[in-house]
């Protein structure tokens, strides 16, 4: 009766217990380089078929290859939200020297990193952040007031530095929206009085709604010479709107991707959608994580050195990539996501 | 053990199965061996101490998923809803310890009495009304997840676990054994000797090969259909804590998936998926293979697209290579003068 069978299922343990004591523990991880250990740093965007990683990873890459070191650059393919845990909790047995992470799960990562931070490995993450106990610093590509002015002085070029315009926002509680019209409305009072605020509707974050709003927002006030979209299916959604009405003295400016604003933009009703430059995102990423890794970059530093991008801002423990940007007929088409 | 009742014709056939799977089960083997040698050459710190508890410590729920799928399979039925109920009790866990104010214990044993139910309700569909199971549990594939995104919102997310339910998924026993390991271990054997040592698994395989056929055999088709249904419920419950405890999070979305690797395992593992074959420590073979793909491909330095690639490689590599040496063996037993060669759903 006790066969072969029972024979193997005593095997399969055995055989991981002779891979697990005929091989020591090693930490020597990479050939190091003439000047020293050549840094690894592993990056992980949220995920990795989203265009605007992609995006970001052609910086990494670029940052990468300046400083001389190796990067790893993996994430999620699929739905699974563990998984940017399995991967970070790998690396760690991998041994490297420094770890980025644009957060999918906030608090679910933050396990994962603090036991990476526990066993002598850098952390920063970047585009969205962890708990702040699990990582050094935050690459924060835009602050709600450089939102909010960038917005403001977009839609103050559009109309020429006087008439009214309209807000679309995606709901009038959320709470990031509402520190952008704060910004916004600071900026109107202190550089652009003759500029008046006509009306706010939300759009519930979605396109159609954004549609229908700016086209009632059209017809009850037509002094409105600008519909400013604060939510990024907002832009299209009042492009479109203004599209279809034929009224070619109203333009659109908001917070959008390019991709989805391309043909308004070419078709001079968006004149300019903002956002950050994810290129220089990720570049920004790789140095600062670099800089941690080499302990250039410690907690309480107010500035940093990055490369072609200069100075810049260190507001606490977030990098500020600085001033958003502008996306408009001459540069839109190099992008794409 | 059992007695070997029908007589000859079951000897004949436990001979034929068991010189099949101890082929295929060599074959798995073979390749888990080989992943290790391959990734001990390619990856670093793959060949660690460290590494191998961290393959098992990642294995762990799906692994439970898939050894307590392999009754099922063996009945010629499938359980499409553990991942979703995975999902659903890790949201009721964070609810009864947050919203409602129990012990985490007591919240853990409600979780998995609940999903008991949840089990019993596949059960109570496929066995009184004669569904099939794939419809079934297709059904509460979305109703459980379903429940766990209406009850969150699909927002809402528990956190902040105290530090002595979170030991459970990060904590080491002895600074070196994962904290989850012995459970697994304790689960796995026993879903090994109810399989393979008792009379259960031998009527789990008997309504694999025929259901009626069973039923006239004087097998109670019915209770046992209810028990490997409803200790997928529960281990899946299990399975819920301890991923809620490893992530430090409980959201709607967890286990989303883990459905379709613990059948990949279970049929890379030599379960046939029609019913009949099939064994726990193939299934476990199974897990260990993806797990260790999984991990020595980053600790390689390989994208993880790359796993999806190679998990689907070898499971049609190994399949057709069982099919090939079943159909070796199987030309060997008709050379035979006895008769009798069952049907090995292998179609």
């Amino acid at each position: 009766m006790i066969s072969n069978r029972s024979l193997l299922c005593f095997a399969s343990p055995l055989f991981f217990l002779l891979a697990l004591s005929c091989n020591k523990p090693e930490q020597t991880s990479d050939k190091a380089s003439p000047s020293g250990k050549q840094i690894i740093l592993a990056m992980m965007p949220k995920s990795k078929g989203n265009a605007y990683f992609i995006s970001c990873k052609k910086g990494a890459d670029a940052a990468a290859k300046e400083l001389g070191v190796k990067l790893l650059w993996d994430g999620p393919t699929d739905p699974d939200p563990a998984r940017q845990n399995e991967i970070v909790e790998t690396w760690i047995t991998r041994g490297v020297d420094v770890i980025a992470v644009a957060v999918e799960n906030r608090e679910g990562i933050s396990t994962a990193l603090r036991k990476a931070r526990a066993k002598g490995i850098k952390v920063i993450t970047w585009d969205s952040d962890a708990l702040p106990d699990a990582r050094d610093f935050l690459i924060n590509q835009a602050t709600p007031e450089g939102i909010g002015f960038t917005l403001m002085d977009e839609a103050a070029r559009a109309l020429g530095g006087k008439g009214e315009f309209a807000i679309i926002t995606a709901s009038l509680t959320a709470a990031n929206m509402n520190e952008w019209q704060k910004y916004i409305e600071q900026r109107r009072a202190e550089k652009y009085p003759d500029i008046k605020m006509a009306a706010l509707r939300p759009c519930d974050d979605m396109k159609d709604k954004a549609f229908a709003e700016a086209t009632a927002i059209l017809n009850s006030n037509p002094d409105v010479k600008l519909l400013m979209a604060i939510c990024s299916p907002a832009v299209p959604g009042a492009s479109e709107a203004v599209k279809q009405s034929g009224r070619k003295d109203v333009k659109v400016v908001g917070l959008g991707l390019p991709n989805d604003n391309k043909r308004y933009v070419r078709e001079d009703i968006a004149p300019s959608v903002i956002l950050w430059n994810t290129e220089n995102l990720g570049y920004l990423s790789v140095h600062a994580a670099v800089a941690v890794a080499k302990g250039e970059l410690r907690p309480g530093a107010t500035s940093f050195k990055a490369g072609r991008l200069g100075e810049l801002e260190i507001k606490g423990d977030n990098v500020l990539l600085g001033k958003p940007f502008v996306f408009n007929k001459e540069n839109i088409e190099q992008f794409n996501f | 053990m059992a007695g070997e009742r029908p007589g000859d014709l079951n000897k004949v056939k436990n001979r034929v199965k068991r010189k099949n799977l101890f082929q295929f089960e060599f074959l798995l083997l073979f390749v888990l061996g080989l992943e290790i040698l391959i990734f001990s050459k390619t990856g670093t710190n793959f060949a660690t101490q460290g590494n191998m508890l961290e393959v098992l410590r990642q294995s762990t729920e799906i692994g439970l998923l898939a050894v307590v799928m392999t009754p099922i399979i063996l009945t010629g039925g499938i359980d499409l809803s553990v991942g979703s109920m995975l999902g659903l009790s890790a949201v009721l866990f964070g609810k009864m310890w947050r919203d409602m104010g129990m012990s985490p214990a007591l919240a853990a044993l409600s979780t998995l009495l609940l999903g008991a139910a949840g089990g019993g309700l596949n059960a109570l569909l496929i066995t009184r009304l004669k569904l099939p199971s794939l419809i079934v549990t297709l059904g509460s594939f979305s109703l459980f997840r379903g429940l766990a995104e209406a009850l969150t919102r699909g927002v809402d997310n528990f956190t902040s676990f105290p530090q002595r339910f979170l030991f459970l998924g990060q904590g080491y026993l002895l600074n070196v054994v994962p904290a989850q390991l012995p459970l697994f271990a304790l689960i796995a054997l026993a879903v090994w000797l109810l399989v393979h040592k008792t009379t259960f698994g031998r009527s789990f395989r008997a309504i694999g090969f025929s259901p009626e056929g069973a039923h006239y055999a004087g097998i109670p088709v019915e209770k046992r259909l209810t028990l490997a249904y409803t200790l997928s419920g529960i281990i899946s419950a299990l399975a819920a804590l301890i991923y809620v405890a490893r992530v430090g999070q409980a959201k709607a979305d967890a286990g989303t998936g883990y459905e379709l690797l613990a059948i990949t395992a279970v049929v890379l593992g030599g379960a046939s998926i029609f019913g009949g074959t099939g064994t726990v420590h193939g299934t476990l073979l199974g897990v260990f293979v993806l797990a260790v793909l999984k991990i020595g491909l980053t600790l390689s330095d390989q994208p993880s697209e790359l796993a999806g690639i190679l998990t689907g490689g070898l499971l049609l590599v190994v399949l057709a290579g069982e099919a090939l040496a079943k159909r070796i063996s199987a030309g060997r037993i008709h050379a035979n003068p006895k008769p009798c060669v069952p049907r090995t759903a292998e179609t």
